[in-house]
């Protein structure tokens, strides 16, 4: 059931917070153990929230398609109360004592909140495999990665434990688990949601969105969490509008991009099919399809690169005295961060102003652009290199490859489902707009895909 | 901009971080000396083709600044 048409019950008092809340608390008890997704259950807490939300409900206060929805979020979110650990060996007793704005939010929108879901350490990796917590699982094959680093949060919503599920995005985080995992995920431009109380990575480049199995709900939680927050520097000014498009939206006569450059040219084959079978469904749907030549995407990706090991090691240099408290991958990227001298990182973001003017430029010829979310389908867990076309490349390389650069340029991007490989692991398209444009890629996705993403055989 | 990704990478990683004092052990400096080189290489040539007078994205925003004075401009004469 969708976060909508679980929204759409209780008002008909079909359904109650109450039983929609025990009921995911039962399928997180049967399917946590195999795919390790939720890292804490708030069973009480949540418990006792549906039962206030019911009887708001019951009075005639509903606050919104999310009030009685039970929902999780990422473990970088600070939750007031409730242990925050980042999946970090450093953080395993942290309590804050404040929600991060979206939990606080998401709460003021009558969401429950039902539990944390497990991420990559530090949000610094595409697997997931957290070497302080455990794998977590892909639910379509429990011995693959869900993509990371929102692991967790991909592998939740998959999973029907969660409706939705918030994830972080610093250079796919939100976009791979849900491309690998088989669900909607939104990274929306950069200042629309607030990062504030969010563990940061590098801070000019997270963003913050959610995981979900429709995109109407993808749209009707960004309706909640998007605007501004004096709290964030970053945060936009600007209005937001509803998000959620209409059931059967129309696409007929947008212009969208085909990149006849980087985006194709080293791919799966089962992922290029699929991804270029749904330019001709929205060909097919009366959208224009526009080949173009896109701007240099792998100097896009250097620049993003530069930019995330700078900001995530000054970030992080305080604790680097304790080496035995860091996974491998993650104490390896931080060094090599800490080995950058300042101009390199303020030329990364005189590159990047440079890069965005560059790009800026695509929004006169195209309405939106569609690409692979990854060129591969999950990868096997302990896996560090996979074969793609006829070159081997390292895992988060690869998973990062088409999705990184959209990062620096804040643009928004949504993965949705688009088919399944020849083992039957899901296969993402990737939708990517103007900035501030998620109510378009929103449509254009919705036009896409089936009202509710495929079930994983559990 | 020119794209010339020329390996033109020397750079010693150990003395590096020797000379900046970072308990780093050799053996993870040889673990990353690789991935270093590898994004020395390709991000060297980017920053030689960058225009002198290109300013840092220092507070990002998605909204080019020239986009966001434009809109502004418009609202001001839309309200009037």
């Amino acid at each position: 059931m969708t976060l909508l048409e679980a929204a759409a019950a209780l008002r008909r008092r079909e359904i109650s917070s109450a039983e929609l809340t025990a009921a995911a608390l039962q399928r997180i008890e049967r399917l946590n153990p195999s795919t390790n997704a939720m890292q804490t259950v708030m069973a009480e807490a949540a418990r006792e929230c549906a039962k206030q939300a019911d009887q708001e409900l019951a009075r005639g206060e509903g606050r919104g398609p999310l009030h009685g929805i039970p929902i999780a979020v990422k473990d970088l979110f600070r939750t007031q109360g409730v242990r925050t650990t980042g999946g970090s060996k450093l953080f395993e007793d942290y309590v804050p004592d404040h929600d991060s704005t979206v939990v606080e939010w998401l709460r003021a929108g009558g969401a429950v909140l039902i539990g944390k879901t497990g991420m990559h350490e530090l949000a610094y990796g595409i697997t997931s495999s957290n070497p302080h917590f455990g794998a977590i699982r892909n639910p379509w094959d429990r011995d693959r990665i869900p993509g990371g680093s929102s692991g967790g949060s991909g592998a939740a919503v998959a999973a029907g434990m969660v409706a939705m599920a918030m994830g972080s995005d610093t250079g796919g985080s939100i976009r791979i688990p849900a491309a690998f995992c088989g669900v909607v995920g939104l990274k929306p431009t950069y200042g629309r949601v607030s990062r504030y109380g969010a563990m940061p990575l590098a801070f000019t480049l997270d963003h913050m969105g959610p995981l979900t199995r429709s995109v109407r709900d993808a749209g009707a939680v960004l309706n909640v969490i998007a605007g501004y927050d004096p709290r964030d520097e970053t945060s936009s000014r600007r209005p937001g509008g509803n998000y959620v498009p209409d059931i059967e939206p129309s696409i007929r006569g947008l212009r969208i991009g085909l990149p006849e450059n980087f985006y194709f040219e080293r791919l799966d084959p089962d992922v290029d099919a699929a991804v270029r079978a749904a330019f001709h469904t929205a060909e097919s749907r009366g959208a224009e399809i526009v080949p173009l030549r896109v701007p240099d995407i792998a100097a896009i990706n250097t620049v993003a690169r530069v930019i995330l090991l700078a900001e995530a090691s000054a970030l992080l240099e305080p604790h680097l005295e304790h080496r035995d408290l860091f996974g491998g991958d993650v104490l390896a990227l931080l060094d090599q961060g800490r080995l950058l001298p300042a101009t390199d990182y303020i030329n990364a973001q005189r590159l990047r102003r440079a890069m965005q003017y560059e790009c800026a430029g695509l929004w006169a010829r195209v309405d939106c652009l569609f690409t692979p979310t990854t060129p591969i389908t999950a990868p096997r867990i302990g896996e560090t290199t996979v074969t793609v076309g006829s070159e081997n490349e390292d895992v988060r390389l690869a998973a990062t490859r088409l999705v990184r650069a959209i990062n620096p340029l804040g643009l928004p991007a949504v993965s949705i489902p688009c088919g399944a490989d020849r083992r039957g692991l899901p296969i993402g398209l990737q939708i990517v707009g103007p900035p501030f444009a998620e109510a378009l890629i929103l449509r254009v996705a919705q036009a896409l895909v089936p009202a509710e993403v495929p079930v994983p055989p559990l | 901009m020119n794209n010339d990704r020329t390996n033109t990478c020397n750079k010693d990683w150990k003395k590096i971080a020797r000379a900046s004092g970072m308990a780093i052990p050799d053996s993870a400096l040889d673990r990353i000396a690789q991935s270093l080189d590898a994004l020395e290489a390709d991000f060297r040539p980017l920053v030689r083709a960058l225009p002198p007078d290109t300013e840092p994205a220092i507070a990002f925003h998605a909204v080019l600044p020239a986009a966001a004075h434009q809109e502004a401009h418009q609202e001001a004469e839309d309200a009037e």
